[in-house]
């Protein structure tokens, strides 16, 4: 791998952001995510090449590490913002279809929870995976899932819950959907989850974090 | 968030230090108990009677509380505004930032309790009764919807927290449960020995 996208793999995965960014101490004063993501386009390399082979391998291994337990949620949230960082750099290229995603993942706490920052984690992994991931937010209705799935028939759906109160309600839109869109695919988590809950209520797949997410979403599109 | 000391990485340690610092003035405290007298204790079924009103609050809680003579039923907030910086900061992107808040509003309101447990602990001792843990709906078995019945025993909009249909407190940094209180019921440290939950944070974390 070149010099640069092996350096802009390596800032994402440290969540060196940008030049100023003060940490990794190790990489004070060089150039971050930001910067290296310009450079590599004006190197002419191309788009596709740096969201494959540089961002998405840097959150990926970020991703490992907080499976294993070797890091927290708080590395994955700066590893995440370096993304973002260098990911402006090739917005213009989703839009005229230069760069192609693994498709479109959709997510949303599903109705009567308001719990985000679960969510909000997997989003950023699962966008940091080379998705296009719409978020619905909170307290999300069933009606509200329907619609956006009809707009994306092929995308992937992602039910988070917190309680176990408001879990109950994931089974509720796990029916309204495989009522119209028998095979979907509907990815399920939160701390009071279970596989076993998964099964009950006909969902394809439960992962306790995001990586497992990521890893299932990867047989799904390939 | 699982670190060591040694472990927490510099940059995550310097965001700690200044959500802690610029948060005193986010928090909005509020918390107290109700006390009953009124209480009846069902072997057979592992419930409890509090003045009338039956709570389904299973074997390992059932087994913390049983020798209470009065029972007080606690909430705690630690208001609203902490999870609405926490959400602003998280919808400009800044993640960590929006993180850390939130966290920050989980331990503010869990130290409140602790200081009203503590006087509690101290105002039964003058009486010469001890109280147990604290206990909360969604925690060993007990149901968290049984948080309907628990409200109902308070006053309404009691520390200014409400109930959604969905059993959810608002604010979100919100506590409720109940505290066993009687000659001869016993504190543990830990009781994270006797509870199942496999995948709790706080699992022995405490008491370390
Ligand atoms: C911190 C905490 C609190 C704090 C803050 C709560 C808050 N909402 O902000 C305080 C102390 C206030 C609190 C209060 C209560 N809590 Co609480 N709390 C927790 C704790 C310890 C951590 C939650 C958290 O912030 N996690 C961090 C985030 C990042 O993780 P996450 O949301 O789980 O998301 C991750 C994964 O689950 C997964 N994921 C999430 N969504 C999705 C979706 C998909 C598709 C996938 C693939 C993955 C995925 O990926 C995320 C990143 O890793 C959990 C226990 C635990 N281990 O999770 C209990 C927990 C959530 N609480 C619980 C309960 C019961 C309560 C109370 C009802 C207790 C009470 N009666 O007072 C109240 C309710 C508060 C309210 N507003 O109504 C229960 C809920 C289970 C249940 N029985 O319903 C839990 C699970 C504890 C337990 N008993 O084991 N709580």
């Amino acid at each position: 791998m070149c010099d640069t996208l092996e350096r802009l793999m390596n800032c994402i995965e440290s969540g060196k952001i940008n030049k100023l960014s003060p940490f990794p101490a190790s990489l004070k004063g060089q150039d971050g995510a930001d910067e290296l993501c310009k450079l590599a386009l004006d190197e002419g390399i191309n788009p596709q090449v740096i969201l494959n082979q540089a961002l998405i391998p840097g959150m990926s291994k970020i991703g490992e590490k907080f499976s294993q337990g070797k890091a927290f949620v708080p590395e994955m949230l700066i590893s995440a913002k370096a993304m973002t960082a260098a990911m402006k750099h090739l917005k213009p290229f989703f839009a005229t279809g230069e760069i192609k995603r693994n498709g479109v993942f959709v997510i949303g706490t599903v109705m009567g929870d308001l719990h985000d920052i679960g969510k909000n984690i997997v989003s950023m992994t699962i966008e940091g995976a080379g998705w296009e991931v719409i978020d619905l937010g909170v307290d999300v209705k069933p009606e509200k899932f329907m619609e956006v799935i009809d707009k994306y028939p092929d995308c992937v759906v992602g039910l988070s819950a917190l309680l176990t109160t408001t879990m109950a309600n994931m089974e509720v839109v796990v029916k309204e959907i495989k009522s119209k869109y028998a095979d979907k695919v509907i990815l399920v988590g939160s701390a009071p989850l279970s596989q076993d809950f998964c099964k009950k209520i006909g969902a394809s797949f439960y992962s306790p974090d995001p990586q497992g997410a990521v890893e299932y979403l990867k047989k799904v599109a390939a | 968030m699982g670190y060591t000391e040694e472990s927490l990485p510099a940059m995550i340690n310097e965001e700690i230090d200044e959500v802690f610092e610029s948060g005193n003035d986010l928090w909005n405290i509020a918390g107290g108990y109700s006390i009953t007298e009124s209480i009846n204790l069902d072997k057979s079924n592992f419930s409890i009677l509090l003045d009338n009103v039956e709570f389904d609050i299973h074997n390992v809680i059932f087994q913390q509380i049983r020798k209470s003579n009065i029972i007080a039923i606690f909430a705690c907030t630690a208001g609203k505004r902490i999870t609405d910086k926490s959400k602003e900061f998280m919808k400009d992107g800044d993640l960590l930032k929006g993180y850390v808040y939130d966290l920050f509003g989980s331990i503010v309101v869990e130290s409140a309790m602790d200081l009203i447990q503590n006087s509690l602990q101290k105002e039964m001792a003058a009486l010469g009764l001890k109280i147990t843990n604290r206990f909360s709906p969604g925690y060993c078995g007990w149901e968290v919807a049984e948080q309907k019945k628990l409200f109902s025993l308070l006053p309404e909009h009691f520390c200014g927290i409400e109930l959604t249909d969905s059993c959810l407190m608002q604010p979100t940094k919100s506590v409720s449960g109940i505290i066993g209180i009687g000659e001869s019921v016993k504190y543990n440290g830990c009781t994270c020995n006797i509870c199942d939950a496999s995948n709790c944070l706080y699992k022995n974390l405490k008491y370390q």
